[in-house]
């Protein structure tokens, strides 16, 4: 389903339904899924259509920038030690049209359950979108409609034992990659003392031969500064 | 000598030099003043109020400076400052307010107890900052008006930002009748909110029996919410709970009272006459 599409498309998977259709002078953007269904009249003649996983931090609504995985078992991290482990993220789907080679997204979707919770203190901490994951050894099976999957490489700075419940991971810094079947990113964390960690996405596809998304950010053109994010309330 | 050449009254030519060095260390002091303000508060206070803050600290080292250079080019202060103290006076009176407000103004500028766009609690007007400038701030009622209040009346005020934090939390009271499974009205309650997407998984919600009451058995739910949304989950998730628990013939009860006759009623001496 992935991919750059010519205009006018009808695209039917899984339960998705995504058709972009002249009607007189204009186009007609029509989109369903899980019961949601949206329409839009686009006032342009749109001549390309793209669909790609995007940072998961858009739906129900864009109110965080951060995405919390809660850890399904407790990760023991040895001192001065580096694993490598795969956790599941939720997969969002970007609609992006383009009139002059350059892509606009109109619409945004997801099949994956939505919540929200607080990383640090009412005060000082922040919203993320939450979602819980087990801790994988090796790539897991997935469907890539819903869930992608991180490959993350937990080192250990400090000289003790580390016990990691979660990750925090900043959404302007993601870099997704996809192809036909699985949806994937690649980040780091660094533990470090007193609690605290440092994470940051990697610009590098799992497999060669995986297609680079257009994140939403990227999209709209936002100058981002802060990529990486400490996490310093707790881990 | 060239420097004690009188050039009119008693000014010197070493006066002047004076004048001038100490209007040059005047200019360097606002300068690098102005700069440190710039870089020490530009991410505390916003760009317009930065811009009056600096303004005033920099005037305020030019007119220091002016005090001491008049003397040295022979302008007495005193005659000034006796004008100056009775004008002063009056002005002083005139505009006490403004600079109490301006004061406060500044003040608030730093100290930042609300922002634009902040929901706030003043004085028990609740509103929204629609503007922060340096004598007033307007506020924009919930039911439409504008409001503009004195800084010095908000500095002094108590303030509640319901915007300052990420979160926040809010409750609400459920009574079921005593015939009712309270842990089962629980469970429906708490499946409701884990399916809200908008209801944070942490602070953890709670739900439990708070108190037996007269007519119910009064369970509360405490629930967190991004400050921008807990208004909207509020108003949403109550009637849906109220249907929920409805839909699992659980019922929230009228008030009722249990009456006991000390005696049997008429009913029965007219059944035994019989």
């Amino acid at each position: 389903m992935f991919g750059q599409y010519d205009i006018p498309i009808r695209i039917e998977q899984e339960g998705i339904t995504i058709s972009v259709q002249k009607e007189e002078e204009n186009f007609l953007y029509r989109r369903e899924c899980l019961g949601e269904s949206v329409e839009k009249i686009l006032l342009a003649g749109p001549t390309k259509a793209l669909l790609n996983p995007v940072e998961p931090v858009n739906k129900p609504k864009a109110l965080a920038s951060h995405l919390l995985i809660e850890f399904a078992s407790i990760l023991q991290v040895e001192p001065k030690g580096t694993r490598n482990i795969f956790l599941t993220f939720p997969v969002e789907i970007a609609v992006y049209i383009s009139t002059n080679e350059e892509f606009e997204v109109i619409d945004t979707f997801t099949m994956s359950r939505q919540k929200f919770t607080l990383y640090g203190d009412p005060i000082n901490g922040v919203i993320c979108k939450y979602w819980k994951s087990s801790i994988y050894p090796a790539k897991p099976p997935l469907n890539h409609m819903e869930e992608g999957f991180i490959e993350l490489a937990v080192t250990n700075t400090t000289a003790s034992w580390v016990e990691v419940t979660k990750a925090v991971f900043n959404a302007y810094g993601m870099k997704i990659y996809y192809d036909d079947e699985r949806v994937s990113m690649k980040a780091n964390m660094k533990l470090k003392g007193g609690g605290s960690a440092e994470t940051e996405f990697i610009e590098d596809p799992l497999v060669e031969g995986m297609t680079k998304s257009l994140e939403i950010y990227t999209a709209r053109k936002l100058s981002v500064t802060k990529k990486k994010f400490i996490m310093e309330f707790g881990l | 000598m060239m420097l004690d050449k009188v050039l009119y009254h008693s000014v010197t030519v070493f006066d002047l030099i004076v004048v001038a060095i100490i209007l040059i260390i005047a200019i360097v002091i606002t300068k690098a003043l102005s700069l440190y303000l710039k870089r020490f508060l530009r991410e505390k206070v916003t760009r317009g109020h930065l811009e009056i803050l600096v303004k005033v600290a920099s005037y305020s080292i030019l007119i220091v400076a002016l005090l001491i250079i008049l003397p040295l080019l022979g302008v007495k202060l005193s005659g000034l400052l006796v004008a100056g103290g009775i004008a002063g006076l009056a002005i002083g009176f005139a505009s006490q307010s403004v600079i109490g407000n301006l004061i406060s103004g500044l003040f608030l500028m730093v100290e930042r107890p609300i922002a634009i766009g902040n929901v706030v609690n003043i004085d028990g007007t609740v509103g929204i900052v629609e503007d922060i400038r340096i004598i007033s701030t307007t506020l924009r009622t919930f039911d439409g008006p504008f409001m503009r209040v004195p800084n010095q009346k908000i500095f002094t005020a108590n303030i509640t930002n319901y915007a300052q934090n990420v979160a926040r939390r809010f409750e609400y009271m459920i009574g079921i009748r005593y015939s009712d499974d309270a842990d089962k009205a629980i469970e429906v309650i708490k499946k409701l909110i884990e399916d809200h997407p908008l209801i944070l998984i942490n602070p953890a919600p709670m739900v439990f029996v708070d108190s037996l009451g007269d007519n119910s058995v009064n369970i509360v739910a405490s629930i967190w919410a991004p400050a921008t949304e807990w208004f909207g989950v509020k108003m949403e998730l109550l009637w849906k709970i109220k249907k929920a628990l409805e839909k699992e013939g659980i019922e929230i009860p009228f008030p009722q009272r249990v009456v006991w006759f000390a005696n049997e009623l008429r009913g029965g001496e007219l059944r035994d006459s019989k």
